[in-house]
């Protein structure tokens, strides 16, 4: 029996320049910035690969990124676009395979194709197959990979970027591996590769000389993980969305970076709102509301409040959701972003109360189902409290 | 009404007007008193006297304290019981003692007033006879009400208060920015916090109207002030009392010490001249009442051992105390007065009623044993002094920035490039920044403009105390009983108040200072010592020595005290002698703003013609070729053409180095300018010798000083030359230079020493040298704890490390520690195979065996070790340099490629004189000075291995450049090579950035 399982990496890189240029054809071969505009302290969202061999990185201040990359277009971030465009990447690759795994509109995307040769070809032919379909539809050139595990697609990817194709036959990734530097290796820990680096290792065949018992002797328990990886091991499955906990997201990004309390909790407010109506409209109820701050030097803090009884209602999601915020608020920097997230979600019990709740209960609820409905009807801001602002 | 409880900026990172401008502010409204009140201190109370004998109003001397029952009391002083009880109440609160007013605490309370908004409190100070009144605040409420109330049946007074933090409403948000940087948070975070409210000074018209329902309480606040006659402490010298053992009066003690001392420094017989000029110095100083003083400095410089002798040590006297032939025989300085012309009179004469000064430098690192021993001494009658750290321009910005919430690492790009000092110009801050050419490429968007149009406010706010360099103050009695006294952060006592405000209450202070170069010279002579070298100090006269002489007049000087500045090396070379009197000029005459004195000095000692400044100074300043050098020509002048008496003369020569010198000059300046027109002098001529004497802003000498300060450069001098590896050794041992340790590293690699790398079998602490190797000390080692690096001398003290494991297994060093020893070369000699990602290896091996989970039910199975290549040698000198920040065996230029441009090394500088050259140098330092007509420019030190070269950046290339400049970078230079007196400058057309040095391998060619 054959165990060899096919896993296709697909990667479009700077996916959100990628989109743009797609859109806007003079871009092309341009250096290209994707960051808020009329912001003073905007910072880079997505870069060209010519920006970034000028220096320019993800979440540096705009106004430096113009400064070391001044032949740079700067555009306004569409995240809608984005979403859109992922969203459509996404549906190419789904009628190859069910089993696909993603992220949020990173252009990063894993699908097993393992047996379905007698439906599309050969694994090779799936690939290139699916490169031209989404090359001919959407105008983008994903770079893709393909290989027995999710490491080695990746790696391969990596490998070839920005673009390109690269397979890797089943068996053969220790050699495809061995000549490679150890900085396309994910999963390595920074004090790994600085210890590596002291040992003079330098490409990933010198780590996978080492004998486990070896590995073990300076890397302790993680000398196993090291030993998979300089092989190319990964037994890890493609993980379809259906499997991963359910979950609701909602997200905001600073244009302006913010170190006002009242601001961000109006802003923290008016997620929770659209987090409560996502819920009301799937008639699901969350039990934990989780808060995850970005502040502005790169460090992230997640904090999270819980009830005991599942609630879609407004006024409990904002409670949890500000009682996440002050729990997360612990230092006096910037914050970029903030994330609300709504997971331990249980549908809503459609059985009515056998003891109705007050009044002001059900009017609450009625009030709350009115507004829902002429958002649905005129938009998301059409009607909201007065103490939220607007998000974009 | 007089305004009975006002904060001022003193109340720290709370309050926003200065005590001047309060008074200012008062005396507008109208008021005839005012009484300063800040939290728990007084530190702003010598310049709140100044201003209100300034503004001509009553001064209220007082404060807050916080009790434990009462809330805030406000405590204003009576008289002087009164204020004696007021330090010692505020000296308990900075001890953290609480305090509340109870039939024990009351005699603490007396000569006070104090003023309560608590009903139990002034029912207890009714009871205990204390004088106190009701607090009303600043409007009539209904708790004032019911105080009212109380006060009537007590039959106390209730008086209004302003109860204010700021001068005027619009400092608002300077003090919400103030609460937000001491809270740690952002400004609205601030906002929210300060919901209570921010009070201003009001006139007294806005007070008598809110308080006119109860007409009385206006005239009871004035009564109280009335009450408060105390003007201001005690004036009159407090002298550091004698401890008199031998019950002998202190002037026959100090004259026979002195005659001992002198027999000592002169042999048996001493000359007239000695004899006369002591018997002069005595008679004054017996008659002047110092006799106590000069035994108290002396004990404490070589203080009695138990068995009868006195402890030596390494000492250099300075300020005008070196004149003293008294102070010299008692050892306390180590200039003869008589051989180098110091009059006695700068010193100390009978015209003066100020206090003498006798400041005393010990090697750096025995400072804190003197200062301990002292404090131990003289228990709680002694303190020291104080600086008032007050918000700095880099300082205001980078704390306003972290209000604003800005990440630390956008702040630092910012304020790095900020220079420490701006000039006092009438920009703002924000157009001088912006104006700033090292900051061309800085962005001012965003909230930039408004942080810094805020931290502008900032800036000259106190911010917290400091401990003055070495200031002491002893006493007769506690000195709390005289002016508050806390604790500082490092443990030892402190007054509130600074230097000048401890000189205006007449405490006498002594300066008990640290200096390196003293260090510098023992550690050397002790190095010379350990290597068997017979070395004696009796008889050592470094400044005879020719070859010295010849290595001082060539510029050779860096690492030796005072004369190792760029400035100073090309000055002696310019002026090319290298003597000792030369130097003792040559050290007073380099400061800011005296450039072309500097010119005008070299252009006369070498033989230019001269006319005196007036025919009135030719016998004055002829020791100085006719310029102004020593602070106390200032006051020559101003006798001798002004006709100033000696003490105004002084006085004048004092105000000079004040920080806040405009205002008290004026007066000065008018006498000076009347005082020459009687004398006949050109109004021209006046303005001229007027501007020399401005040049002097507290950084020049007096005569006295300098020579003690070039005994010591000449002595630094004399081991550089004769015994250089073992001097700079020590100078890189003491740390602390005007240069870099790499920098110290290439000039001793350039003087031909070997450097040999540190090694954990025979390095020491600290470097060494012999004959003409320097071993680098483990101290070099960066990021290696000091019980570490002990750790390793012990455990080698016992037996020598026999192996890596071994060494391990008996140092145990931190993984950090091991790669730093590891990359610094420091194992090398443990390691037989020469591999250093082996010595790694078996590091990392051990730490998870020994580590946590290693040490489990199944440990870990030992594993030979891997085949591991060694590092490439690019790579192993990348490390090196990050370990000890300098390479050994080689120059970080040597491996930065030319890019095909043909450049010219350091030494090759002096063939190409009027040329234009290309140089490859690693930027060293640099000082930042004004042009004329107000441009900045900047003279910069480079070097490549063969040279240390000094650049001139004029104000159009510097503005072109300065944005690119920063220190241990690699630049190509393009400029012209120009010579005068014999020194050599680059003067610097064109700058290109080659490399980080950190990033070596990138570019090695």
């Amino acid at each position: 029996m054959n165990h060899h399982r096919f896993i296709l990496h697909l990667n479009v890189a700077d996916f959100a320049v990628a989109v743009e240029r797609v859109v806007d054809l003079s871009l092309r071969q341009k250096p290209v910035i994707v960051a808020p505009l009329q912001a003073a302290r905007a910072a880079v969202y997505d870069m060209s690969e010519e920006a970034y061999r000028d220096g320019v990185r993800k979440g540096m201040l705009l106004n430096r990124a113009t400064r070391i990359c001044r032949a740079a277009r700067v555009l306004a971030p569409r995240f809608d676009l984005y979403r859109k465009a992922m969203a459509s990447f996404v549906n190419e690759a789904r009628s190859y395979s069910p089993v696909l795994e993603y992220g949020a509109e990173d252009g990063h995307l894993y699908l097993d194709i393992t047996g379905t040769h007698r439906l599309f070809g050969t694994p090779p032919d799936v690939g290139w197959r699916l490169h031209r379909q989404i090359r001919s539809k959407l105008e983008i050139d994903p770079i893709w990979s393909l290989a027995g595990s999710k490491l080695v697609s990746k790696i391969g990817s990596r490998l070839v970027k920005p673009v390109g194709e690269y397979i890797v036959a089943n068996g053969d990734e220790q050699r495809f591996l061995a000549p490679l530097p150890l900085h396309l290796l994910p999963g390595l820990k920074g004090f790994e590769r600085q210890r590596l680096s002291e040992f003079n290792i330098v490409r990933i065949g010198e780590l996978a000389a080492l004998t486990r018992m070896q590995l073990h002797g300076v890397f302790g328990r993680r000398g196993e993980t090291l030993f998979e990886l300089s092989r190319g091991i990964d037994d890890g499955a493609v993980r379809p969305e259906e499997a991963q906990p359910p979950r609701v997201v909602r997200e905001h990004i600073f244009s302006n970076d913010c170190a006002d309390r009242t601001v961000l909790k109006g802003v923290v407010t008016a997620l929770a709102a659209q987090l409560g109506m996502e819920l009301r409209l799937t008639r699901m109820a969350v039990r934990r509301v989780g808060l995850q701050l970005d502040y502005t030097d790169g460090a992230t803090i997640s904090r999270q409040a819980s009830v005991r009884k599942g609630t879609a209602d407004d006024d409990c999601l904002q409670r949890l959701a500000l009682t996440a915020l002050e729990r997360a608020l612990t230092r006096r920097t910037r914050v970029r972003s903030c994330r609300l997230i709504g997971d331990r979600l249980h549908p809503r019990s459609p059985q009515l109360r056998l003891f109705s709740d007050s009044t002001s209960g059900q009017k609450k609820e009625h009030l709350l189902a009115a507004m829902d409905r002429i958002r649905q009807r005129f938009g998301r801001e059409a009607i909201r409290l007065g103490s939220q602002p607007v998000l974009p | 009404m007089i305004p009975l409880r006002v904060r001022s900026c003193f109340s720290l990172l709370r309050g926003t007007a200065s005590p001047a401008s309060l008074c200012r502010r008062a005396a507008r409204f109208g008021y005839t008193g005012l009484a300063l009140t800040d939290l728990e201190n007084l530190y702003g109370l010598w310049s709140f006297l100044a201003a209100c004998e300034q503004e001509n109003i009553r001064p209220i001397i007082g404060t807050e304290i916080e009790t434990d029952t009462a809330g805030r009391l406000v405590l204003l002083v009576r008289n002087e019981t009164g204020y004696r009880n007021l330090c010692n109440i505020i000296s308990r609160r900075k001890r953290k003692e609480s305090l509340s007013v109870t039939s024990e605490s009351a005699p603490l309370f007396e000569g006070l007033v104090l003023l309560s908004r608590s009903e139990a409190t002034l029912k207890v100070c009714r009871e205990l006879e204390l004088e106190a009144a009701a607090d009303l605040g600043n409007r009539p409420t209904e708790r004032g009400s019911r105080l009212r109330r109380l006060a009537a049946d007590l039959e106390i007074p209730a008086v209004p208060v302003p109860d204010s933090d700021l001068g005027e409403p619009g400092e608002r948000s300077l003090h919400l920015l103030l609460r937000a940087i001491a809270a740690s948070e952002t400004l609205d975070s601030a906002l929210r916090g300060a919901r209570d409210e921010v009070h201003w000074l009001h006139s007294p018209e806005v007070y008598n109207n809110r308080f006119s329902v109860w007409p009385e309480v206006g005239r009871a606040s004035d009564e109280i002030a009335e009450r408060c006659s105390f003007g201001r402490p005690s004036a009159g010298l407090l002298m550091p009392p004698w401890q008199n053992h031998g019950r002998q009066a202190a002037g026959v003690v100090l004259r026979q010490q002195a005659y001992e001392g002198a027999r000592q420094r002169y042999g048996g017989t001493l000359p007239v001249q000695v004899v006369d000029r002591l018997d002069y110095e005595l008679g004054i100083i017996e008659a002047m009442g110092f006799s106590s003083y000069f035994l108290v400095v002396r004990d404490i410089v070589q203080p009695l051992q138990p068995d009868g002798t006195r402890k030596s040590r390494r000492i250099c006297g300075r300020g005008s105390g070196a004149a003293s032939l008294v102070a010299y025989c008692l050892n306390i300085t180590n200039v003869c007065p008589i051989r180098y012309n110091l009059y006695f009179e700068r010193f100390l004469n009978p015209g003066r009623s100020d206090p003498p000064d006798i400041d005393v430098d010990f090697a750096w690192d025995e400072r804190d044993q003197v200062l301990a021993e002292v404090l131990g001494f003289f228990g709680e009658r002694a303190a020291m002094v104080c600086n008032h750290v007050c918000f700095k321009p880099r300082g205001a910005i980078r704390e306003t920035a972290k209000a604003f919430g800005l990440p630390g690492y956008e702040i630092s790009r910012m304020t790095k490039r900020l220079p420490w000092f701006f000039k006092r110009s009438d920009l703002s801050l924000q157009e001088q920044i912006s104006t700033l050419p090292a900051l061309k490429d800085q962005d001012f968007s965003g909230p930039w403009a408004e942080i810094i149009e805020r931290a502008s406010g900032l800036i000259g706010l106190p911010r917290y105390l400091s401990v003055h360099p070495g200031g002491v103050v002893i006493t007769e009695g506690p000195v709390q009983d005289y002016v508050p006294v806390e604790q500082a952060p490092k443990g030892v006592p402190i007054i509130q108040w600074e230097k000048d405000g401890a000189e205006e209450s007449g405490l006498v202070k002594i300066d008990l200072l640290g200096n390196r170069s003293l260090g510098v010279i023992r550690d050397a002579i002790g190095n010379l010592r350990t290597n068997g070298a017979d070395f004696s100090e009796q008889g050592w006269h470094p400044e005879d020595d020719l070859q010295t002489k010849a290595a001082v007049g060539a510029g050779r000087t860096m690492g030796c005290f005072y004369i190792e500045s760029p400035a100073m090396r090309l000055l002696q070379k310019k002026a090319g002698s290298g003597d000792f009197e030369q130097l003792v000029i040559q050290s007073s005459i380099i400061r800011p703003a005296a450039n072309e004195f500097v010119r005008e000095y070299v252009r006369r000692l070498h033989g230019g013609r001269w006319e005196p400044l007036h025919p009135a100074l030719e016998e004055v300043l002829d020791e100085t070729f006719g310029l102004m050098v020593y602070q106390e020509d200032v006051s020559k002048v101003a006798v001798a053409l002004a006709g100033f008496s000696h003490s105004e003369a002084d006085g004048l020569r004092k105000v000079l180095s004040k920080k806040d010198r405009e205002l008290r000059l004026r007066d000065y300046r008018d006498k000076f300018y009347r005082g020459c027109r009687d004398n006949d002098i050109e109004p021209s001529e006046i303005e001229r010798i007027w501007a020399m004497m401005m040049s002097f802003d507290g950084y020049s000498f007096c005569k006295p000083h300098s020579a003690s300060y070039a005994r010591v450069s000449f002595q630094s001098a004399y081991l550089k030359t004769h015994f250089p590896a073992e001097f700079m050794a020590a100078v890189i041992s003491n740390q602390g230079g005007y240069y870099s340790t790499f920098s110290y590293v290439s000039e001793a690699k350039r003087m031909g020493l070997v450097i040999d790398p540190p090694d954990v079998q025979v390095s020491e602490l600290s470097w060494r040298g012999k004959g003409a190797r320097i071993r680098v000390g483990l101290q070099a080692l960066h990021g290696v704890s000091q019980e570490t690096r002990e750790r390793i001398l012990s455990c080698r003290s016992k037996q020598p490390f026999r192996s890596f494991s071994d060494f391990l297994q008996r140092v145990q060093p931190a993984e950090n520690e091991i790669q730093v020893l590891i990359d610094s070369g420091a194992m090398d000699g443990l390691d037989r195979r020469g591999n250093r990602s082996r010595l790694f290896w078996e590091a990392a091996a051990r730490e998870v065996k020994t580590g946590p989970g290693g040490g489990g039910l199944f440990p870990a199975v030992e594993a030979g070790s891997p085949p591991l290549k060694e590092q490439a040698p690019i790579e192993r000198l990348r490390r090196e340099y990050r370990a000890l920040g300098f390479l050994c065996r080689t120059h970080p230029v040597n491996l930065i490629g030319k890019g095909g441009v043909h450049t010219c090394k350091g030494v090759e500088l002096a063939n190409h004189v009027g040329r234009q050259v290309n140089f490859i140098g690693l930027l060293l330092s640099g000082k930042i000075v004004s042009t004329k007509t107000g441009e900045a420019m900047e003279f910069l030190t480079f070097e490549d291995a063969t040279a240390i070269i000094e650049t001139t950046f004029f104000p159009e290339v510097y503005r072109r450049y300065a944005h690119l400049l920063s220190a241990q970078k690699a630049y190509l230079l393009r400029g012209l090579v120009e010579e005068d007196f014999g020194a050599l400058t680059l003067t610097v057309e064109r700058v290109k950035l080659l490399s980080n040095t950190s990033e070596l391998h990138s570019t090695a060619g």
